[in-house]
């Protein structure tokens, strides 16, 4: 009898492990325009997962796996600017602040409030976006923009002008049912 | 019920934010990431790095080594006066392959060369193998005096070739700290003397260690594996060739490198740097160097 009670509980918990949205192979790409130089690069292996009970957002990405169309840019974006190899990853952990249920299908406007950690500095974020449903997907767009100071990443003042101090991140995630 | 209630606890929290993170975290610790710049340049000092440069790009090599900081001050200015330079090129064909050439002003040698990169160390591999090889061609006039004192008479253009191989390991332990193996083997057609093995085989070892985000200091060392005594009972005379070490200063300014050093190996090539060397860090035979390098980007631009 206690068995059968046990299994029912490991039942319910994942029956509720099925509200959870996850992909990764999510994009995030970002821009910035100087009047020198364009810089874009982007990642194609952004994890993501949203928790349509609880409407939890977490986003992880690995800083090595951002992609430049010149190599060199991409090993001091590595190397200098956001020292990879101290701090790994960057992340976002927020909540939907609409009371939306994700599961019926329908487009949202969404607004996320919580944190984001960029090179090893974490600070309160809110980003807005667009998340489609067709009940069993999701697919999340968004744009935001960062400001290195904010995270402490060192722009040399010899390099300034070809790096802008604002870049533009836009993202886009395909989540599918875990 | 206690039971229940640790469930219930259990369940409640995994959805917790940082239990969404974790999750994250597991996935991602699934997938292959591969370490990033064990060293700044494809080169270390005088000998090579396991790198390699990211498809289509171009670096040139300008390499110079100047006089013994022995050899007087009025005489040769410290050795400012005067300068051995090295000249060269690698383009690479893939992320992993690339391809070299240069020209010494010692021995008026052209080198050819090319580096394959194996293994990349990632979080599930722990080191990076590159393969490097390459041949020598010496174009000084027959019948030269060479360094040593043995006079090198050419019958045909063959003897003027002489080959490397090496196998480069390294692992980057920290952001910091990176170490290298290369053991190596070099074969000269035609040795300066019948006492002189044609074949030689000797150990490197390296390592850097970043001082700065582009600063970093470099160490080289190549052990020889030559039977001495052998050739002095032979030649009567010692064996005239010492194991070559380097300490120097690598400094990256986006696009460049720039390796300063102090070095008792003159030569640019592993025929010369590690089969030639002459000077002693104890007498004092030390050249200052400096090895600066320029990578450009061939690649088209995607649009």
């Amino acid at each position: 009898m206690k068995h059968l009670f046990l299994l029912t509980l490991l039942f319910v918990g994942f029956q509720s492990k099925a509200q959870l949205f996850m992909t990764t192979n999510g994009e995030v790409s970002f821009f910035s325009k100087t009047p020198m130089e364009d810089i874009d690069a982007v990642n194609k292996s952004v994890s993501s997962i949203i928790n349509t009970a609880t409407n939890e957002v977490a986003v992880q990405m690995r800083i090595t796996n951002f992609v430049f169309p010149n190599k060199l840019m991409q090993e001091h974006f590595n190397e200098n600017y956001l020292e990879s190899e101290k701090f790994p990853s960057a992340t976002f952990k927020g909540k939907i602040k609409e009371s939306v249920n994700l599961t019926e299908a329908g487009t949202y406007p969404i607004t996320a409030s919580g944190s984001a950690t960029i090179h090893g500095v974490t600070r309160p974020i809110e980003l807005k976006g667009t998340i489609v449903s067709t009940g069993s997907t999701l697919a999340l767009t968004c744009q935001f923009e960062v400001k290195l100071v904010d995270y402490k990443v060192d722009i040399p003042k010899i390099v300034f002008a070809k790096i802008a101090e604002v870049v533009k991140v836009t993202s886009k995630m395909n989540y599918t049912k875990k | 019920m206690k039971k229940l209630l640790l469930f219930l606890f259990c369940s409640t929290s995994l959805f917790a934010q940082d239990d969404l993170l974790d999750m994250l975290e597991k996935e991602d610790a699934k997938k292959t990431t591969f370490t990033q710049a064990t060293f700044k340049g494809t080169r270390l000092i005088n000998g090579q790095t396991v790198e390699t440069l990211a498809k289509q790009h171009l670096n040139f090599w300008i390499s110079h080594r100047f006089g013994s900081v022995n050899s007087g001050f009025m005489d040769n200015f410290l050795g400012l006066d005067e300068a051995k330079i090295r000249l060269g090129l690698e383009y690479s064909l893939t992320d992993k392959w690339l391809l070299g050439a240069g020209r010494s002003t010692i021995e008026k040698t052209y080198d050819i060369y090319s580096k394959y990169k194996v293994l990349a160390q990632s979080n599930k591999m722990p080191v990076t193998v590159t393969l490097y090889g390459g041949m020598t061609t010496n174009t000084m006039p027959s019948g030269y005096t060479t360094s040593s004192g043995n006079v090198m008479r050419y019958q045909n253009n063959l003897q003027r070739q002489s080959y490397f191989g090496q196998l480069l390991i390294a692992r980057k332990f920290s952001d910091k700290l990176s170490l290298q193996l290369m053991p190596t083997v070099l074969h000269n057609n035609k040795s300066e003397s019948i006492y002189l093995d044609n074949n030689l085989a000797s150990m490197g070892f390296g390592g850097r260690y970043k001082l700065t985000n582009r600063l970093s200091v470099s160490a080289e060392y190549y052990k020889n594996i030559v039977d001495k005594e052998d050739y002095e009972e032979g030649a009567g005379t010692p064996y005239p060739y010492q194991d070559s070490f380097s300490l120097g200063f690598d400094i990256e300014t986006g696009g460049h490198v720039f390796q300063l050093h102090l070095t008792n190996s003159r030569g640019m090539t592993e025929k010369h740097f590690i089969g030639q060397t002459l000077g002693t860090w104890g007498a004092g035979d030390i050249f200052y160097g400096f090895n600066m390098a320029r990578t450009f980007s061939l690649e088209p631009k995607k649009k």
